[in-house]
């Protein structure tokens, strides 16, 4: 009978140890390393309590952990450390859910804590500028200086067959990396489908959701080029390529004999912010002679009447032939 | 009694001699254990010939074979884009998680792409560290090729595994040629080191394989699929709208492969100026070559070439076109080329080869993937709808290549797939190609095709200001398809903006339902645009939560987080 009371001693404690098996208390801690947050931008979560289980109700749409019995869920957080962002700005509460159990989840110990997470978007910078239907093509602007866009125009387009005039009058396309920013265009508020006139330049204003607030101007040039170019009483024709509307050629037979080193043209404009050059020599109708006896590069500058800083370049090539 | 007797007679002497015995046996042990296992390969003294080089090789072939690896190409490629409708969209599932944008960094189906690609290059390494034991024969200058081969196709396969982890996840760690404990955890790189690194192997492969395989070597890559890749990794590190040197390089690339312009090797290689370290010190030209197995100068014998920094690059213009003709040169028709008939096509430039099992045996024993059988099935995995074949093709003859639920194939067979459903015959095996059991199909997938590289090319042409040069490209592929039914609509010429969608449309309906649609219009930079306006069409507005700025790249896996404790970092947003 003696050698079984140790065995029977063991077994009563071990049994009595199985009743008594008790979650131990968890403690939930969390710190995030950064309390204001942009849009996108990435915090780190790290857990410094103690527990077995680890989970974090980050606040934002299926994440809310008010709403934990309408199937919002938590992410779990695997060694203490998680990342996470958030794509609307707002004020979030996050909360952690620290969980340790025992005896097969029958006993089941929890502590929760939570911290404040705001999330702010203060974008208003502009990445690009386009009007994105001028005929078939989206052109666009180019950026000058911090609050300065310049969107340069043909007058007239080649396609196919025939050459439409390009209107002043387009839509235009505004390139933000977020979503919630409020673009006004001369004060009324933005609309992709509004033709804007572009014949002066467009007061544009960002303000992003956080109320930042920034200034651009946004100017609309044509490429310059002649409306009429005449040489010894012959008018020439301009050729447009479809695919650079900053370059055009006139391409003109003069009578055998006509003397083409000294050559006056006369030509008109379209507006008097265009000015052509040869070189860097400005040229001036019915008064400066040139050699046309090979083809001829003229340079237009046309400047925005608004600000002289801002300014496009063009290319005519003139190529003069004898019949 | 007898037990009792025993024991009382072990005297301690009889102990202590056992101990001695005991302890000059174990001393033996450690003797026996030292011994060298004679007759067993060993890493040490595994790769001494190139037969056994190329069994490294085909290992790392096998990695493009795997269902994990052509699963994790349609779940991203095609699954996550604007042109499919999924079987699984619903936001309990892992995969509908992914395709929702709505998924944690701890989604399986990320860190599946993660890994198999990285088993790829861990194979690829194997080949590409052990290529200088190989102990040739003979000096014939044919062994020296026959290894330059083996190593260059793996260079090309660590590129092509590299180049599918970077478009996912951004830089990721450059793992070491060889791996030992000592160098478990290696940081992430820069996307732009990656993309150097990819470069470089891709040059050295170009200038070390033959223009493209054929015969009984079909389906490893050549020169051909080395120059193709290099053309669309240059095109991932340029962007559209912004001029750049990657624009330049990719138009280069594309005068060297469609219009057979010069190219040197030095040139291709960018020698001297990407083999100068810091320092100053450049890599011996000499040495170089002996590193990539061309047969070194002083070997040479007066037959054998030399290949120097101005020889020509092996010339690829005659070695692919546009034309659908199969590998006899025989006339074939579009859909053909997808066929077991058009696998090594004029057109195909690098594809994955499928071996039917011939006893039923599916996994990954190297046939092909499910969505190929998806035709005889009522549930397949991936499908279009009317609106979006609609929207992608227009009035394009090659909307006719799609067929929807009980339609006649080509074949004269007819399509068991579920009510509204349109799949792409680019996924259809022919009646005559078809395996005894179902999975089980050799269908080749075709992975770069050349119409992609002229299409890269005219884009590249554009972004450089050549928009007469670019249309003329996009309408020699347009002019192809015209053929098909005498069509003889072309694209227009116009400005920069309008001529690049006419060739993104281009690239869309020629390339349509390859799985790379998703990775075309993040590198576009219009995947929010084109996502959100296809989940404005779809009721469970799939594609609405895609965040731009952030889920253009994919969180690194969270177990790379926590295994490297930190030193791996998390791409920002996630």
């Amino acid at each position: 009978m003696k050698r079984y009371i140790f065995p029977v001693i063991a077994a009563a404690l071990a049994l009595a140890a199985c009743d008594d098996e008790k979650a131990t208390q968890p403690v939930a801690v969390i710190d995030i390393d950064k309390p204001v947050l942009a849009i996108n931008e990435s915090m780190t979560l790290h857990f410094a309590g103690s527990a077995d289980n680890v989970v974090v109700y980050t606040g934002d749409v299926d994440h809310d952990y008010e709403l934990r019995e309408q199937s919002n869920y938590g992410l779990v957080v695997n060694k203490g450390v998680m990342t996470y962002s958030y794509t609307t700005p707002g004020i979030y509460k996050v909360v952690c859910v620290a969980t340790n159990h025992a005896d097969a989840g029958r006993s089941l110990l929890s502590d929760t804590c939570s911290v404040f997470v705001k999330v702010i978007d203060d974008v208003t910078e502009i990445e690009k500028i386009s009007a994105p239907q001028v005929l078939y093509d989206e052109v666009f602007a180019t950026q000058v200086t911090d609050a300065d866009w310049m969107l340069p125009l043909p007058r007239k387009i080649r396609y196919k067959t025939s050459t439409p005039a390009v209107s002043l009058q387009q839509k235009l396309k505004f390139y933000i990396p977020s979503v919630t920013t409020e673009i006004t265009v001369n004060g009324e508020l933005f609309n992709s489908n509004t033709k804007y006139n572009l014949a002066a330049p467009l007061d544009i204003v960002t303000r992003s959701n956080e109320g930042s607030v920034r200034n651009y101007r946004l100017h609309t040039l044509n490429y310059g080029e002649f409306k009429t170019f005449k040489l010894a009483g012959v008018s020439g024709k301009i050729d447009r390529t479809e695919y650079d509307y900053s370059y055009y050629e006139i391409n003109m037979e003069l009578p055998a004999g006509t003397d083409l080193t000294a050559l006056v043209p006369e030509f008109t404009l379209y507006a008097d912010n265009e000015t052509p050059y040869i070189g860097d020599a400005v040229q001036q109708s019915g008064v400066t002679a040139v050699d046309f006896s090979s083809p001829v590069t003229y340079r237009f500058v046309t400047v925005s009447e608004a600000d002289p800083e801002i300014k496009v370049e063009s290319v005519c090539k003139v190529t003069v032939t004898l019949k | 009694m007898k037990k009792t007797y025993i024991f009382k007679s072990l005297s301690v002497a009889a102990v202590m001699a056992a101990a001695v015995a005991g302890s000059a046996v174990l001393t033996g042990c450690n003797d026996f254990l030292d011994q060298e296992v004679l007759g067993n390969s060993t890493d040490a003294n595994y790769y001494d010939t190139r037969y056994k080089l190329q069994s490294a090789l085909n290992a790392t072939y096998d990695i493009l074979q795997t269902d994990a690896f052509n699963n994790s190409d349609w779940r991203f490629g095609e699954a996550l884009g604007d042109n499919v409708i999924g079987a699984d969209e619903g936001l309990a599932s892992h995969m509908g998680q992914l395709v929702h944008f709505r998924f944690n960094t701890s989604n399986p189906l990320i860190l599946d792409r993660w890994k198999i690609n990285y088993k790829g290059i861990h194979r690829a390494n194997q080949v590409i560290a052990n290529a200088h034991r190989v102990v040739i024969s003979s000096n014939d200058y044919a062994r020296y090729r026959e290894v330059r081969e083996i190593l260059a196709q793996a260079k090309f396969l660590r590129a092509f595994f590299y180049f599918n982890l970077v478009k996912t996840f951004g830089g990721v760690p450059i793992r070491p040629e060889i791996e030992t404990v000592d160098n478990l955890v290696i940081p992430r790189s820069t996307r732009e080191e990656c993309y150097a690194y990819i470069e470089k192997d891709l040059r050295e492969a170009v200038i070390m394989l033959p223009n493209r395989f054929t015969g009984s070597d079909s389906g490893k890559a050549g020169a051909g699929s080395a120059a193709a890749l290099l053309m669309k990794v240059l095109m991932y590190q340029a962007v559209p709208g912004e001029f750049s040197e990657k624009w330049e390089q990719l138009a280069e690339m594309g005068g060297y492969f469609v219009k057979g312009n010069s190219f040197t090797l030095g040139q291709m290689l960018d020698y001297p100026a990407r083999y100068t370290d810091a320092e100053g010190n450049t890599e011996e030209w000499e040495s170089i070559r002996k590193r990539l197995w061309f047969k070194p100068q002083e070997l040479n014998s007066k037959s054998d070439p030399y290949e120097g920094p101005d020889t020509e690059c092996p010339k690829l213009s005659n070695a692919y076109s546009l034309e659908y003709r199969d590998s006899y040169n025989t006339a074939i028709t579009y859909d053909q080329q997808f066929y077991s008939h058009g696998e090594f096509c004029s057109a195909s430039v690098f594809e994955i080869v499928f071996k039917e099992s011939g006893d039923g045996t599916t996994g990954d024993t190297n046939e092909g993937t499910g969505i190929y059988s998806d035709f005889q099935s009522v549930e397949s995995q991936i499908w279009a709808d009317s609106d979006i074949t609609q929207k992608l093709f227009e009035s394009d003859i090659r909307k006719n290549f799609t067929i929807g639920h009980h339609e006649t194939l080509p074949d004269l067979d007819n399509t068991e797939i579920g009510s509204g459903r349109i799949l792409s015959l680019k996924w259809y095996i022919p009646r005559k190609d078809r395996p005894v059991y179902k999975g089980d199909s050799d269908k080749n997938r075709r992975l770069i095709r050349y119409p992609e590289v002229v299409l890269m090319y005219a884009e590249a042409l554009n972004e450089c200001g050549h928009g007469a040069e670019a249309l003329e490209q996009i309408n020699s592929n347009k002019a192809v398809v015209n053929k098909i039914n005498n069509g003889t609509t072309l694209y227009v010429g116009g400005g920069y903006g309008y001529l690049r969608n006419q060739i993104w449309t281009e690239r869309e309906r020629e390339l349509a339902f390859e799985w790379d649609r998703f990775f075309d219009i993040v590198r576009q930079g219009r995947a929010k645009e084109c996502l959100k306006t296809f989940a404005e069409n779809r009721s469970n507005k799939r594609g609405l939560y895609f965040r731009e700025g952030i889920n253009e790249v994919f969180p690194i896996p969270q177990t790379e987080i926590d295994v490297s404790n930190g030193v791996v970092t998390q791409n920002p947003g996630y």
